[in-house]
Parts: C-alpha cells; structure tokens; sequence
C-alpha cells in the first residue's frame, strides 16, 4: 500500500497519479482519500487501518498541525485523524508526503 | 548532543522521541511538563505513562525552573512538551518567562547525557487568533527555532516517521 499524506490542497492526488501515470478515473478506482475524515466516527481506528490497508493507494490530509482547538470534539477528531495516519504508515510499503505539490518519501521508494 | 523533535498532534512525535531515548545505553528520565489541570489532562497523562511503561523511564514532573532540578547529572533526558513548559513559564505565578525556559534547557545540557525535546507544531492553522494567542505562538515558535539551531539533530515528525531536517538520518 502506498500512502500518500500532506496538508490541505498540497497536490497529494495529482503527484499520485501522475508519478504512476493514472488517469482521474484510474485514480478514483485505484485510491481513497480523505481518509482523516473516515477517523472521526470509525468506533476502532486500527480495525479501520487494517481495511484501509488493503487498498493500493491510501491519501489522508494532514489535520493535526494548527492551534489545538478549544472544543474537546474537534481536538478528539484532530487526534483520532493522526492517529489514523500513524497506523496507516506502518502499514505502508511506501509513505510519501506532499507538500506544494513536491514529493519527500518518508519509507521506502518513490514508484518510477 | 542534543535532539529536537516536533511534530502536529497525534503525529507520533512522542513514541519517536521515545526510541531515541531507548537507543541510548544508560538512565533515562522522563521530564512531563504537563500539569494535570483536568480529566482531559489527566487522561492524556495516563495514556503516555502506559505508553512508557516497560520502556525504563524515571518520570519527572516539572512545570517550571528546569535550572533549579537537581540530580539529572550524565541522565539521558526527555523533555515533553516544550509548547506547555513555555505555557507554564509564561502565565504560571511562579514562571520565569521565555528566559527561564531558555535557561533551563542550556542548564539541561550542561549536566545531562543526551537531551532530547519534544515540541508542538501548532503554527500550520494560521495567524488570526486573538493577541494573547498570537503572542504565545510568537513565543513558542522563537523557542523552537533557538533549540533546533542548538540542537544537532532535528527532525519533524509525520505520522510517526521521521523527516529529518537537521543533522542527517538518525542511528
């Protein structure tokens, strides 16, 4: 599995699908993203990795990076998020972050 | 040496900063700046104590004047979290300010064996916060830019895996 991670709009679906050469309809079957928002009502976040990792392409948007939020139900939606992210990247063969749309691989190699 | 870890929330930032503790021959001290104000506190508290458990820490709670803790002399350190010593410092009665977090963590390194500091990234969510906020965040954010200019190895954090951005890749 290869998963894909970054903040908001870093380009973390368009890097993926043109470093394997994927069409939009390729990626849609493919990929699954926006994975953090899955995190916030799944009731066991590694049973939600475990199926999330049978996928071949897995992208999540970094969530846990501003100013904790003062209400306890986002800081738990925050956490849960990253949380999400940690098991999915042990996972991973492959983890890559995007950010403004450059690569930086964290694990493994970048698919040529 | 000195190592500085950061990352977001729940980034994995803590279990990392940990193995880097455990790669180390000797004792190791766990110093929580984290005062169990609430439940929320607590229950964050407990997790990291369950977290650490097997894994041969001292734990050291200390919310401020990291200068005036005595007996840490060749320990191999970790600090967690600088976002709440700077807190601490700057809004308990009793702290002494940026200085004194400063301080301590210069007075940490003259006597410990290895110090590594776990920080908070909490600057990705913009800037339009109140000024109390603002000022806190200028403050923080100075506090970690000196350390990870002192420190010989820095890495950021991203769901639990290293992105070193000082000092080259870790043993």
């Amino acid at each position: 599995m290869i998963f894909v991670t970054g903040p908001l709009y870093a380009g973390k679906r368009t890097y993926i699908a043109q470093a394997l050469g994927l069409s939009r309809e390729e990626l849609a079957e493919r990929a699954v993203w926006d994975v953090q928002d899955l995190a916030r009502s799944a009731p066991d976040l590694r049973a939600l990795a475990e199926d999330l990792a049978r996928r071949e392409i897995v992208i999540a948007t970094e969530v846990g990076g501003g100013v904790v939020p003062l209400d306890p139900a986002e800081r738990a939606e925050r956490e849960a998020a990253g949380r999400l992210s940690c098991l999915l990247a042990e996972r991973a063969d492959i983890v890559i972050r995007v950010c403004c749309g450059l690569p930086q691989v964290l694990k493994g190699e970048l698919p040529c | 040496m000195f190592t500085f870890v950061i990352g977001g929330a729940a980034s994995g930032k803590s279990e990392y900063a940990e193995s880097v503790v455990l790669g180390l021959p000797g004792r190791r001290v766990y110093l929580a700046a984290m005062r169990p104000v609430d439940q929320e506190c607590r229950e964050r508290i407990e997790k990291h104590r369950r977290a650490r458990r097997h894994k041969g820490f001292e734990t050291v709670e200390r919310y401020t004047d990291l200068a005036g803790l005595q007996g840490l002399e060749g320990a191999n350190l970790l600090l967690e979290c600088l976002s709440n010593l700077t807190a601490n410092e700057l809004y308990d009665p009793e702290g002494g300010g940026v200085e004194a977090v400063l301080w301590g963590v210069d007075s940490l390194l003259a006597r410990c064996g290895h110090l590594t500091v776990v920080s908070n990234e909490v600057f990705s969510g913009g800037g339009s916060w109140e000024a109390g906020t603002r000022a806190y965040l200028w403050t923080l954010a100075k506090v970690n830019r000196t350390l990870a200019a002192r420190a010989d190895r820095v890495a950021e954090v991203v769901c639990g895996l290293p992105n070193v951005l000082k000092g080259g890749a870790f043993p």
